[in-house]
């Protein structure tokens, strides 16, 4: 190869190279954009629009006593314990921001926390600081790292009877969620919270999860547990893979043709 | 003055304010960390009491019973008031000095506390610790429970348990917590958590213990789960035991 060309090539792989290193560093910004930025202090736009869109359920002081609660159950949250169910961080711990954004986000199917997504991104962002600073905890305590998710498990039909067998006869689940996975156990009747409002076991049937319906957010609720109600967290009870079939299991018991009635 | 003058002058008033901010604020944290102080206690005294109920109990308005629902003579009485018939002496009230700043060491056991959930309840029901003591929480029985805790300062949790687990947890700050089990309804029991180490809970005639206190005048306070809180003033003298009684009544 003549030197002018060897020359030539490497002028373009050079130029190749900046570019590509130019289009990476213009990506990166974006990326963060991406990312969502929480307010670090409560801001008047987060005041506004607490006071406009959650406090008529969720009460001007976060105490779940709005004017529209009385004709709610289960009962629109208190966030003055700092106890959020649907998290990704173990059991007792304050959530992260990210766990609240999703809540607001995507709402809580089979209650009347609807999808707040006719909210800009920036409101919504704006309201969890707001939410934080009706419970001391978030002073005192810091949300723990997000617990981590195992490795898949293929849903296969023993794994599915491996669940079934957890289900039954090692944590007894039928006993408050029943052997149908209805929510009618012999225990559902006297199930509370902790501000002492009476809570229904989960309905398996109807296949609307609260907390998100994908076999991954199933089994985050098994190992984080639900803050403030009496489902507890499996995390230490139960193995990874145990886990995931007790997933799949739980999920096998939707009915599809009762759901649509629903 | 020259330009350079002021400058210097402004830096070092910046200087001065900042060093200033900074020790109010680790003063701050200093008292705050500070509200016991250890020292070893000499002549201390102590103190020995009892705590009951002068009225009819039956007045109180409780239900005593864990099964309300079944027939009198099939019901389980609950742990909720436990009294002795001999002297109405009640049993698992916490009692503790409310505002003692200085005493003895604060000493967190390395043999853990323990809860034991056996036949369907908390043994004991009530288990006054120290800030930063372990408990571990053990599951004798055959069935499921979970244990579930509901506490602000604390970490609360939630976890279910099967046959013969140990739960360890860890209690930081002061603070009365909770213990349940919601499969069944009547199983529960309390931590009670002190940040200091002049406490005791009383045994089933009412009588409680508390030694080597520093002379002093100091506030005792007692807390009993449904009858609530009584205070009451007390000096300690040097080497000696003062004998105390609270009574809770109707009025």
């Amino acid at each position: 190869m003549k030197p002018k060309v060897l020359l030539d090539k490497i002028g373009l792989w050079s130029a190749t190279a900046v570019a590509s290193i130019a289009i990476m560093f213009s990506m990166a910004p974006m990326n963060a954009k991406a990312e969502f930025k929480v307010p670090t202090e409560v801001t008047e736009l987060g005041k506004d629009t607490y006071k406009k869109y959650c406090s008529p359920c969720h009460g001007e002081e976060g105490k779940g006593d709005g004017p529209l609660a009385r004709s709610m159950l289960p009962k629109p949250r208190d966030f003055s314990r700092g106890a959020y169910k649907f998290r990704t961080t173990p059991s007792g711990s304050l959530p992260r921001d990210e766990d609240i954004y999703r809540t607001i986000s995507f709402g809580v199917p089979n209650s009347t926390m609807i999808p707040w997504d006719v909210l800009t991104e920036e409101q919504r962002l704006s309201v969890i600081p707001v939410l934080k600073s009706f419970s001391e905890a978030f002073e005192v305590r810091k949300p723990d790292p997000p617990v981590e998710v195992g490795l898949m498990v293929r849903p296969t039909e023993k794994c599915i009877a491996e669940g079934k067998k957890i289900y039954e006869e090692k944590l007894e689940c039928w006993k408050c969620h029943g052997i149908e996975g209805r929510g009618d156990g012999p225990s559902a009747a006297e199930q509370e919270d902790d501000f002492g409002f009476p809570i229904k076991p989960f309905d398996f049937t109807t296949g609307k999860f609260k907390g998100g319906s994908t076999p991954q957010e199933v089994y985050l609720r098994f190992t984080t547990g639900l803050n403030g109600t009496p489902m507890p967290s499996f995390a230490k009870e139960l193995t990874d893979e145990e886990r995931w079939c007790l997933t799949y299991y739980v999920m096998s018991l939707i009915k599809p043709e009762e759901t649509k009635n629903k | 003055m020259s330009e350079f003058q002021v400058m210097r002058h402004i830096f070092f008033l910046s200087v001065l304010c900042g060093f200033l901010g900074w020790c109010g604020i680790s003063s701050k944290i200093l008292s705050a960390e500070q509200q016991y102080t250890e020292i070893e206690v000499i002549d201390g005294g102590n103190v020995i009491g009892n705590v009951k109920y002068t009225d009819d109990l039956a007045a109180v308005g409780l239900n005593l019973y864990r099964d309300w629902e079944l027939s009198d003579t099939s019901k389980i009485p609950s742990e909720k008031l436990i009294f002795s018939k001999i002297n109405n002496g009640i049993k698992n009230v916490t009692v503790s000095i409310k505002d003692i700043t200085e005493g003895k060491k604060k000493v967190i056991p390395t043999i853990h506390p323990i809860i034991d959930q056996q036949n369907n309840i908390f043994i004991p029901h009530v288990v006054p610790i120290l800030t930063g003591t372990t408990i571990d929480i053990l599951h004798g029985d055959e069935g499921m429970h979970n244990i579930h805790t509901r506490s602000m300062k604390n970490q609360p949790f939630n976890l279910g348990t099967t046959y013969k687990q140990r739960i360890s947890k860890k209690f930081d700050y002061p603070e009365i917590i909770r213990l349940s089990c919601d499969l069944h309804k009547y199983a529960y029991a309390w931590i009670v958590v002190f940040d200091n180490p002049y406490f005791d809970v009383t045994d089933r005639n009412g009588y409680f213990e508390i030694c080597d206190i520093p002379p002093g005048t100091y506030k005792f306070q007692v807390w009993h789960e449904e009858l609530g809180n009584l205070e009451k003033e007390v000096t300690v003298h040097p080497k000696e035991t003062t004998s105390i009684e609270f009574v809770y009544s109707q009025n």
